[in-house]
């Protein structure tokens, strides 16, 4: 296990709002404006005291008492800022860490690496040649030596050339040498979803394609301070992590973000609407569709009431984010779908070969007497 | 100058595998040695040019014989792609009023000109492609041939209202040099140049390319567009040399490229193997980079200039250049206001179709955003299911 020098982090800080603060004024919507379920979303923490609260946060300072909130600072921040942050906190306190994928040095085709070739040097925060199966074994050729690899693949769309790389390599590595060699240290960001505009090649979720990969972990966050938490955490897992970030919630995701360094728990889902009647499965971009949803349910508007029998709108829904996709957290599914007996699966990719049906297969198996109805994938048109 | 991938003439690999058992035919030496492959001195290749700096045909240089409806096409074309429709749609793309688009320049016009090629707005412009047909696509609109699968900025369709089948540039993809090997394929049998920008060299798709161009061999025309930069990655950054072959014809110099692509094809189809090509150009961008390359390089004005001698004068110019800026603005209003591809067009399974439209007939009429969305498509929700007509109205 290598061993990280922790730099004492208050003049990192203080660098760090340099290259954060010119952007964070409020960003106008692009052509095609917000989607409107994101916007209107209750979701997101607002306040301070709630963000400082959110559930699962591990503080990660030297302090000796890691659990104190009071005290704590908060920023607005939207995701590609959060994503800066956590990146700017992990070049900042491990000295082995090192950013590189397609135009990242100039901050990167979403910002996301906005400021970090300046502050941290352009021997850390470098440029690729174009070719993503290179990016990937060369991460892996970097991990293998110890060092943390932060790879970006510039679209999860164009994963796809170096899945060779990830399947067979990455994931196996520790595998095949028999626990002696690891590449924990690597991490491969990249956007995923749909944008709106981004047609057949820039709004792919190929999450499901790496679900036969033993060995590698997969990430999907929905909001910034989820983005930060388990991107820190998945930088740091013994792993190999894939973390897929939701390009649509790049900008339109905003809320009060701590500005410590803090993590969030991988493989653990997140129940965000507690309920009884149905459980709503889902992460990314499509949990705000299915927030919108279940308020549209509850209190439809006079055009909807009549399509909505009124037994219907008292149903409780219970609302959870997967979060890590792979391995997924089958604990805390499976005991929702004990208590509710129903289960809904949303993903924006495709339904056959999708998480969903791994998922529903899983459930099926472990809570097939206590169902009272087939599981439900509701999933992107193929 | 052209580099070639290498062959030795022979067709699909018919020969019997004992005439194929390697032999080393290099001298033995004592003393191991560095050597440069491309041109044995160590010396660069050199940037072809026909017309110099200020515009003159440089000495020795072979000026293509070119009559004047074809300097004027190629000219009206070039300034149509470059000065006009990339202007226009990039602000476009800044107002928020199109999704996405980026701009290119006019070597393809002139490579064009000369041969076939394989996708690029210049390239269909040529073919006679309306800016109907390309403001279609970038909009989405049901006129798009491409019903509107694509993202905007790849105006490329199957469908062709003239113009023989073989002339068909294939539909293209994002992932980038993935269509490179595709079309040492497709032109295993017949030649059919592909192009590409030079930040792709750098993908293994690209050497596969290469390699089954040159054993097949392929009949194929790669013709490589260098303009220092992929996306905001400079060059340097890219690869340790100066380019693929090292240099190649000044792709700014209209002539020069269309020398070297005429050459490109006959040795093409004479030696039957493949060529490469390598072109030095720009890509349109807002930036400083453009304006100091168009002070001294910009290849609209270099032909310009090269033709003012004789063809064009400044009041031809300002109207011509007037005609197309309204021309191409009357184009994206309309395509604005034209409507959205047939629901139907999305995707045929039968059961998708079916759960499609029990979903309509349930909300269709009632939920707003979905009556909106509804209204912009051509056929406005109607959708086939085996045979049988369905709506929501």
């Amino acid at each position: 296990m290598l061993a990280r020098r922790l730099r004492s982090t208050f003049p990192a800080l203080s660098r760090r709002w340099q290259t954060t603060a010119s952007t964070t004024a409020i960003e106008s919507p692009s052509a095609g404006g917000y989607p409107s379920s994101v916007a209107s979303s209750q979701l997101f923490r607002m306040t301070r005291e709630s963000a400082l609260r959110t559930p699962g946060i591990s503080w990660q300072d030297e302090e000796s008492d890691r659990n104190i909130v009071g005290g704590r600072e908060t920023r607005k921040m939207n995701l590609y800022q959060a994503v800066r942050d956590a990146l700017s906190i992990a070049l900042a306190k491990d000295d082995s860490a090192v950013i590189f994928g397609e135009d990242v040095a100039f901050g990167g085709v979403f910002r996301c690496t906005m400021g970090l070739a300046e502050e941290f040097g352009r021997e850390r925060v470098f440029n690729t040649p174009l070719t993503e199966q290179g990016i990937a074994g060369f991460g892996i050729g970097l991990a293998s030596m110890g060092h943390t690899a932060i790879a970006e693949i510039q679209f999860a769309d164009y994963i796809l050339p170096a899945f060779d790389q990830l399947v067979n390599e990455a994931a196996k590595f520790r595998y095949r040498s028999g626990g002696h060699f690891s590449i924990g240290g690597l991490t491969v960001r990249t956007p995923t979803m749909a944008v709106g505009h981004g047609g057949l090649y820039h709004s792919q979720s190929p999450e499901g394609f790496f679900m036969g990969a033993s060995g590698l972990k997969v990430v999907i966050p929905r909001s910034p301070i989820q983005c930060k938490g388990l991107l820190l955490s998945a930088i740091r897992d013994s792993d190999p992590v894939i973390f897929m970030e939701p390009k649509v919630l790049y900008r339109s995701a905003v809320e009060q973000v701590p500005i410590d360094d803090f993590a969030l728990p991988l493989s653990r889902a997140e129940i965000l609407i507690p309920g009884s009647d149905l459980t709503l499965l889902t992460w990314g971009t499509p949990v705000y569709h299915c927030e919108s949803a279940l308020r549209l349910l509850n209190s439809p508007p006079p055009s909807l009431a009549p399509l909505i029998p009124p037994s219907l709108r008292s149903a409780k829904v219970e609302l959870i984010d997967l979060r890590t996709i792979l391995p997924w957290d089958i604990e805390t599914v499976v005991e929702s779908v004990r208590r509710t007996k129903r289960l809904v699966i949303v993903h924006e990719a495709g339904m056959t070969g999708g998480v969903g049906g791994e998922i529903a297969a899983e459930v099926g198996k472990r809570a097939f007497l206590r169902l009272e109805a087939p599981v439900r994938r509701i999933t992107g048109w193929e | 100058m052209l580099t070639w991938a290498c062959s030795n003439g022979r067709t699909l690999s018919t020969l019997p595998a004992s005439t194929c058992l390697p032999t080393i035919h290099s001298p033995a030496v004592s003393k191991p040695a560095f050597f440069n492959s491309v041109t044995g001195d160590g010396s660069k290749i050199p940037n072809d040019r026909v017309l110099d700096v200020l515009n003159t045909p440089i000495e020795g240089a072979k000026v293509p014989e070119i009559n004047e409806q074809f300097a004027r096409r190629s000219y009206e074309n070039m300034q149509l792609l470059q000065a006009t429709l990339d202007d226009i749609l990039c602000r476009g793309q800044r107002q928020g009023r199109i999704p996405f688009y980026y701009g290119e320049e006019a070597t393809v016009i002139d490579s064009a000109a000369d041969d076939n090629l394989y996708r690029e707005t210049g390239v269909l412009l040529w073919r006679g492609f309306t800016l109907d047909g390309i403001m279609a696509q970038v909009f989405r609109n049901h006129e798009d041939s491409g019903k509107g699968r694509q993202i905007a900025v790849y105006p490329l369709t199957l469908s062709w209202h003239y113009g023989s089948k073989q002339h068909h540039p294939h539909t293209i993809s994002s992932p980038l040099a993935t269509q490179i090997p595709q079309a040492t394929g497709r032109d295993a049998l017949k030649m059919w140049p592909a192009c590409f920008f030079r930040g792709r060299g750098s993908i293994r798709d690209f050497h596969a390319g290469m390699l089954l161009a040159s054993t097949v061999p392929s009949l194929i025309l790669f013709l490589a567009r260098d303009n220092g930069f992929a996306i905001s990655t400079p060059n340097s950054q890219q690869f340790y040399s100066d380019g693929i072959s090292v240099r190649g014809p000044d792709g700014n110099d209209v002539l020069a490229a269309m020398n070297a692509v005429k050459e490109a094809r006959r040795w093409c189809l004479d030696g039957g193997r493949a060529v490469l090509v390598e072109m030095m150009t720009y890509m349109s961008r807002e930036r400083q980079e453009v304006e100091d390359r168009k002070k001294n390089d910009e290849p609209i004005t270099r032909f310009c200039l090269f033709k003012s001698r004789g063809c064009w004068n400044e009041t031809d110019e300002e109207e011509f250049a007037s005609r197309l800026r309204r021309d191409v603005i009357k184009a994206f209003k309309r395509a604005g206001s034209v409507k959205k591809p047939d629901l139907g067009d999305m995707f045929t399974d039968k059961e998708q179709r079916e759960e499609l439209v029990a979903l309509l007939k349930k909300y269709g009429q009632v939920w707003e955003p979905w009556q909106n969305e509804l209204g912009t498509l051509k056929g406005e929700g109607i959708l086939w299911v085996d045979d049988r007509q369905h709506t929501t109205t």
